[in-house]
């Protein structure tokens, strides 16, 4: 267990910390841990339980997933490198960054700020308050450097070249203050949410935020070059007073006004805000700390909600979709899983997100390329809702993933005595609930788009979706649900999933060829129901009952 | 090896008139108590009476209560931390930062009560090895079972050899023959005049051990003396029957045929 050395930069600062009163040599000990620990939270617990105390701390999952952050600020380059509005440019650039960071932040750091452990643990030794929460701080602080730093490497850079030292400098210090208010609206979020809400609350919430970070990110990145279309119109920015709200158009201000040397009243207040806000802001947070901590505790607690047993969607849903007891009974054990499990969600909710926009991505790239939307209406761009079930294969293989895989001892306990019903309940279930609201909202999309025409081609897709959820499930290896822990997610799929997607293109260019036969469709609908019966039958004929006792 | 609040032993903890409220809802309403070194105190009461807020209290884990709290002779709201290195404490849930292995998270731990690293290094590793647990010494603790996690607080709370022990249901997870290393362990430590503060829901365990059984019940001490002396104030036999009539409990003969008979309707 080596010191990590370049924790030694802070030496100079020794004195400083000292005169608040922080024990320095302490601090780093319990920074050095902290930093340990984070280099473990790699999902590798359990292959390597040995010998191995990482010697480099800092080999760490944060620190390999930096160059993607590197790779992502690509996209910040034109907006700074071009000469249009510099007002305009550089809210677009800090409100990508304050996305960035801040989801980033939440979804990652989290645990850092949240580590309840550290009460026990640090406050029951003779270690002063002041030594704990400057480590904790400073904890905080590196990983915002990095990760700000790595966004922020490229366009630094660019901003260099293209506009020179003095916007350089600006960006830097507006950056900083950046950082700081963000760890300061990410305290006061946790601070309102625990204050109101108890810890599950508070998972919830992270988790979904993580979910949208995920989302956010891809989709976000499909937008981009509509962005630069619109960057084409000369934009005039006269700047508003609502415009206050929008937090990144006080960091954009200063550039506008040193610059651009534009004196707009709201210009100058905007860029007093971006120093004075971050301040403040911080200001505050040292005064909520004390708050803060007490209501921590509550991450460790739960209170009794006292909630009504809710016999509501999924008991009819099962009633309506599943034959035998069994069967209902996983329908309605799968439907509550997937909406608890927060590891789950995290996995799987990105996916169903993606299912949910593209469709309409790749419809407006149509729209955009193509002559107009009267046109596509009367077309078969319907056809692209059959983007919803890219996601189709990776749900099915994630069924059989749980963070709490152990529990599925109750499997071999319980007296089951054939698997069937079980995946029949799971697949029907993932498709109620993961793909029903899914393709149920698309498809009145679709039909408000198109008109009532496609009823029939949205009942083929269907089908279609069906019969190809099947062959998903049939395509991988079975397990039973919810029984695998997410450490084992094997990633030597890959082609498997390339050939389930290429399986999608046929299924829709088989539609696409029966549009053109006078009443192809339904001829195809009538094929497809066969299919799906058929698929129905065969695809649990190879689940051996003996799966029970294997586990 | 019974001995009751011995004058001529020192007073380590003085509680005064102890008030503790979460929100609007009383957890302690005013106890008062002195504890003397090398005394095994057992402390228990049913969930929720205030136990494991009192030993937080001590340990400086929750702050704003009313009252005083005196360890040491020092008032603890003092703002001087130094009294904890005389403590060692074992929390109810094992919560450690089981990433880390034995050899870093023991090491880490006798750091923050200020021994050197290489000092609670050998210590932590020696007392390991009594435990049976040498061979594990350098893995993660996410991979130790609840007992093995159980014996690593343990060592975590008496590397630096503290005066003071609090301890909440210090036992659980460890297999008998464990209990017995843990319990002799226990009384030669409070023969060496260090005082252990014990809190349990086992009662055979504390009746044993403890030289001195505190019950607590509603956010207030309702029985306070050896074994020996609330056996007689209540003519009870045993600790559970006299923590059932103190706690006012008696239906659990009731509680249990409703229950059987509700197990049995399938």
């Amino acid at each position: 267990m080596g010191t990590i050395r370049w924790l030694r930069i802070l030496d100079p600062l020794r004195g400083l910390f000292e005169r608040f009163g922080v024990d320095y040599a302490m601090m780093c000990r319990i920074l050095e841990i902290k930093l340990l620990m984070d280099g473990r939270r790699a999902p590798t617990i359990i292959q390597r339980s040995g010998k191995n105390a990482d010697p480099d701390a800092l080999s760490n999952q944060f620190i390999k997933s930096l160059w993607i952050y590197v790779l992502l600020s690509v996209v910040l380059l034109p907006i700074i490198a071009m000469k249009i509005n510099l007002m305009f440019q550089m809210s677009l650039v800090f409100g990508i960054l304050m996305f960035m960071v801040t989801t980033s932040m939440i979804s990652d750091f989290s645990s850092v700020i949240l580590d309840v452990r550290d009460r026990n643990i640090l406050f029951s030794k003779p270690v002063r308050r002041q030594t704990i929460n400057m480590a904790k701080i400073l904890h905080v602080i590196i990983y915002l450097l990095l990760l700000t730093g790595a966004l922020t490497l490229l366009p630094l850079l660019v901003g260099l070249f293209t506009h020179g030292p003095l916007f350089f400098l600006l960006f830097i210090v507006e950056i900083i203050l950046m950082d700081l208010f963000i760890v300061a609206l990410t305290a006061a979020l946790y601070w309102l949410v625990l204050r109101f809400f108890d810890g599950e609350k508070l998972k919830d919430i992270i988790n979904y935020v993580q979910i949208g970070l995920t989302i956010g990110m891809t989709v976000g990145y499909q937008f981009i070059s509509r962005l630069f279309n619109l960057m084409d119109m000369n934009i005039a920015f006269a700047p508003k007073w609502w415009e206050i709200f929008i937090f990144p158009a006080w960091f954009a201000s200063p550039f506008e006004w040193v610059l651009s040397g534009s004196a707009h009243t709201y210009i100058i207040l905007f860029s007093v805000l971006s120093v004075v806000g971050p301040l403040a802001a911080i200001w505050m947070y040292s005064l909520l700390m004390p708050s803060f901590e007490r209501n921590l505790q509550k991450l460790a607690s739960h209170q009794a909600r006292g909630r009504k047993s809710r016999t509501g969607w999924n008991d009819r849903l099962s009633k309506l979709f599943c034959r035998g007891n069994i069967e209902r009974l996983f329908f309605r054990f799968s439907w509550d899983m997937m909406g608890r499990e927060r590891d789950f969600k995290l996995k799987v909710y990105p996916q169903l997100g993606f299912s949910l926009i593209f469709p309409f991505v790749f419809m407006f790239n149509m729209l955009h390329s193509n002559s107009g939307f009267a046109e596509m209406r009367s077309g078969r761009s319907f056809l692209f809702l059959y983007f919803c079930a890219l996601m189709i294969p990776t749900v099915v293989q994630m069924l059989k993933y749980s963070g709490n895989s152990k529990g599925a001892w109750i499997y071999q306990t319980a007296p089951l005595t054939n698997s069937i019903p079980v995946y029949k309940g799971t697949l029907k279930a993932m498709i109620a609930r993961l793909f029903g609201p899914v393709f149920v909202f698309q498809a009145i999309v679709f039909l408000f788009i198109f008109g009532a025409r496609i009823i029939p081609d949205l009942i083929v897709i269907l089908l279609s979706v069906l019969l190809y959820t099947m062959l998903s499930f049939m395509v991988f290896e079975k397990e039973l649900p919810f029984s695998v822990p997410f450490q084992s997610v094997q990633s030597g799929n890959a082609l498997i999933f390339f050939g389930m997607m290429l399986l999608l293109g046929v299924l829709a260019g088989a539609h696409l060829g029966f549009t053109f036969l006078a009443y192809g469709k339904y001829l195809w609908m009538l094929v497809l129901l066969v299919l799906n019966l058929i698929a129905w039958k065969l695809a649990f004929r190879q689940v051996r009952s003996d799966r029970l006792q294997r586990l | 090896m019974i001995e009751t609040a011995g004058a001529s032993k020192e007073r380590v903890i003085s509680i005064r008139n102890l008030e503790m409220s979460y929100g609007s809802k009383p957890i302690l309403k005013g106890i008062d108590l002195d504890v003397y070194e090398g005394q095994i105190i057992g402390y228990i009461g049913p969930n929720g009476a205030g136990k494991s807020t009192t030993v937080k209290i001590m340990l400086g884990l929750i702050e704003g209560y009313q009252g005083e709290v005196h360890i040491f002779g020092r008032d603890i709201a003092d703002g001087d931390m130094e009294y904890k290195r005389r403590i060692g404490y074992v929390p109810e849930v094992a919560e450690l930062y089981d990433s880390l292995t034995a050899q870093e998270y023991l090491s880490f731990v006798g750091e923050l009560y200020g021994l050197t690293q290489r000092k609670a290094d050998h210590k932590a590793r020696r007392l390991m090895a009594k435990f049976g647990l040498e061979e594990v010494y350098f893995d993660r603790i996410s991979s130790f079972s609840k007992g093995m996690r159980q014996k690593v607080l343990l060592i975590s709370s008496l590397l630096h050899n503290p005066d003071i022990l609090f301890l909440d249901e210090p036992l659980s997870g460890l297999d008998a023959n464990s209990v017995m290393i843990v319990k002799e362990i226990l009384s030669a430590l409070a023969a060496e005049g260090k005082t252990i503060f014990y809190s349990s829901h086992i009662m055979d365990v504390v009746e044993k051990i403890s030289s001195r059984i505190l019950l607590l019940n509603g956010g207030q001490i309702v029985a306070d003396g050896s074994f020996e002396e609330l056996r007689e104030q209540s003519h009870e036999r045993s600790l559970e029957q006299i923590f059932n009539d103190l706690t006012g409990f008696h239906e659990y003969k009731d509680v249990a045929s409703s229950f059987v008979s509700i197990v049995q309707e399938v």
